[in-house]
């Protein structure tokens, strides 16, 4: 929910540039690289942590040379990034335990074969 | 004139700049981002999965494809429409992960179920396995049993061959001792056949007699003894006594005393009873006054029915003690 209430607050800020944003949006961008970290995020999706934490600091930085537009724009670039690192990590553990269960298969059926020869099929 | 030509100038120039140099970027862009999308909703492996994160890609992608404003605005689109299309691909690769990981778990209990079929069966031909050797162990045993009895068989036999040789030498010396006296002979055997017609005939009423060629065979029914019992019957004795008169008419013949048996059970028990039944009736017959060295006792089994064996007349007529008066 939170991602789409941004994204309609910035569109709507996006049309008046020059208003100064909530400072609750770094917020809430600093809590999904947060849950992306948790998620194994700098483990599974490195590239995608460093665009998420990159992106954040540049739009601290414009805040402070009142970019604001630009700003708001790499906070959400910033947490879009936070939330492919979260996909990501979850595809990458998926993936790890189907190459563990497929190479437990493979010994499971070398050690039955092993036991009862030609009539495990 | 000059100024005016200038400006117009400028502004083509900077028309076909923007032409050439803004426009294709963003196209390169987007293009690009498209082309990202049509891959991962082409890909055969990835197809139709997570359908609604590649919906809202084509939405993203939709809406910067749609935007008419600054530059940044678009690539700030741009590249949220790009970011929206590896969410939908990570995701569409893990609900594929998920059904392979879903066929592999089916794989590995089907496997699971199929050892413990196959340890299933193994243990049962384990069984079987035991099973037989006990059987063969028994079969071995009854086999040893089997022996033993033939080997007791084969005693009785020799046994019975040894006294018959006996016998018949007894038979040849008696011949050449009956030939070195043929006129005594020739007269004890006048006066014994008169003694023994009168006698014979009185006993015959009584007794079941047979003529054969080891001589007069004086045949005791069943009724001497009870059913698998070695032992005379009351009042089986007093029996004997008409048969003890006939055999004192012929004090100098020897007497063989024969068990028989029907066939039913083991050849080997009935051959030990008929033995049995032979002996007691030799010494009740002795008993009765028959003199002990002139008598002797032998077990026949079944193997010498007078009868069929087919029908319980048969068999009982089977059962039966021989005394036999030998012909010298």
């Amino acid at each position: 929910m939170k991602p789409i209430l941004i994204v309609l607050v910035c569109l709507t800020l996006a049309a008046c540039s020059t208003v100064r944003p909530d400072p609750e949006i770094f917020v809430v961008a600093e809590q999904a690289i947060q849950a992306a970290v948790a998620a194994g995020g700098d483990e599974f999706a490195p590239v995608e942590m460093r665009f998420a934490r990159e992106k954040l600091e540049v739009a601290k930085k414009g805040m402070e040379k009142e970019k604001y537009q630009v700003s708001m724009y790499l906070v959400e670039e910033s947490e879009i990034n936070a939330e492919l690192a979260i996909e990501k990590s979850r595809t990458a553990k998926t993936r790890r335990r189907v190459n563990e269960l497929r190479k437990s298969n493979e010994e499971l059926d070398a050690s039955l074969r092993a036991t009862f020869g030609g009539e495990f099929k | 004139m000059n100024r005016t030509l200038t400006k117009i100038t400028l502004i083509m120039l900077l028309t076909l700049l923007s032409a050439c140099v803004a426009a294709p970027k963003k196209d390169l862009a987007l293009d690009r981002v498209r082309g990202e999308l049509d891959d991962l909703k082409s890909n055969p492996e990835l197809a139709g999965y997570a359908p609604l994160a590649v919906g809202e890609a084509e939405r993203a992608l939709r809406k910067a494809e749609m935007a008419s404003g600054d530059d940044l605005y678009r690539s700030y689109l741009v590249y949220m429409a790009d970011r929206r299309i590896q969410i939908a691909r990570t995701m569409a690769e893990r609900e594929q992960n998920e059904q392979t990981l879903d066929k592999l778990e089916r794989e590995h209990s089907e496997m699971l179920i199929q050892a413990s079929q196959l340890e299933a069966d193994q243990a049962r031909r384990d069984a079987e396995q035991a099973r037989l050797l006990v059987a063969t162990t028994t079969e071995d045993a009854q086999r040893a049993e089997q022996e033993k009895e033939q080997a007791l068989l084969n005693e009785a036999e020799s046994a019975r061959a040894a006294i018959l040789s006996a016998e018949e030498a007894d038979q040849a010396r008696r011949l050449a001792e009956s030939r070195a006296s043929e006129a005594e002979y020739a007269r004890l055997e006048a006066d014994l056949a008169s003694q023994q017609v009168s006698t014979l005939t009185r006993q015959l009423e009584n007794l079941q007699l047979r003529e054969t060629e080891s001589g007069v065979v004086v045949t005791l029914g069943d009724v001497l003894f009870a059913s698998g019992q070695a032992q005379l019957v009351e009042g089986g004795r007093s029996s004997l006594e008409e048969v003890v008169d006939l055999l004192q008419t012929e004090p100098n013949k020897k007497i063989r005393v024969e068990g028989h048996t029907d066939s039913r059970g083991e050849a080997a028990a009935n051959l030990l009873l008929s033995e049995q039944r032979a002996k007691a009736v030799l010494e009740a017959l002795v008993s009765l006054g028959v003199a002990a060295d002139r008598i002797s006792s032998l077990g026949m089994g079944e193997d010498f029915p007078i009868d069929t064996n087919e029908s319980e007349d048969g068999r009982a007529r089977n059962r039966r003690v021989d005394v036999i008066l030998l012909d010298n």
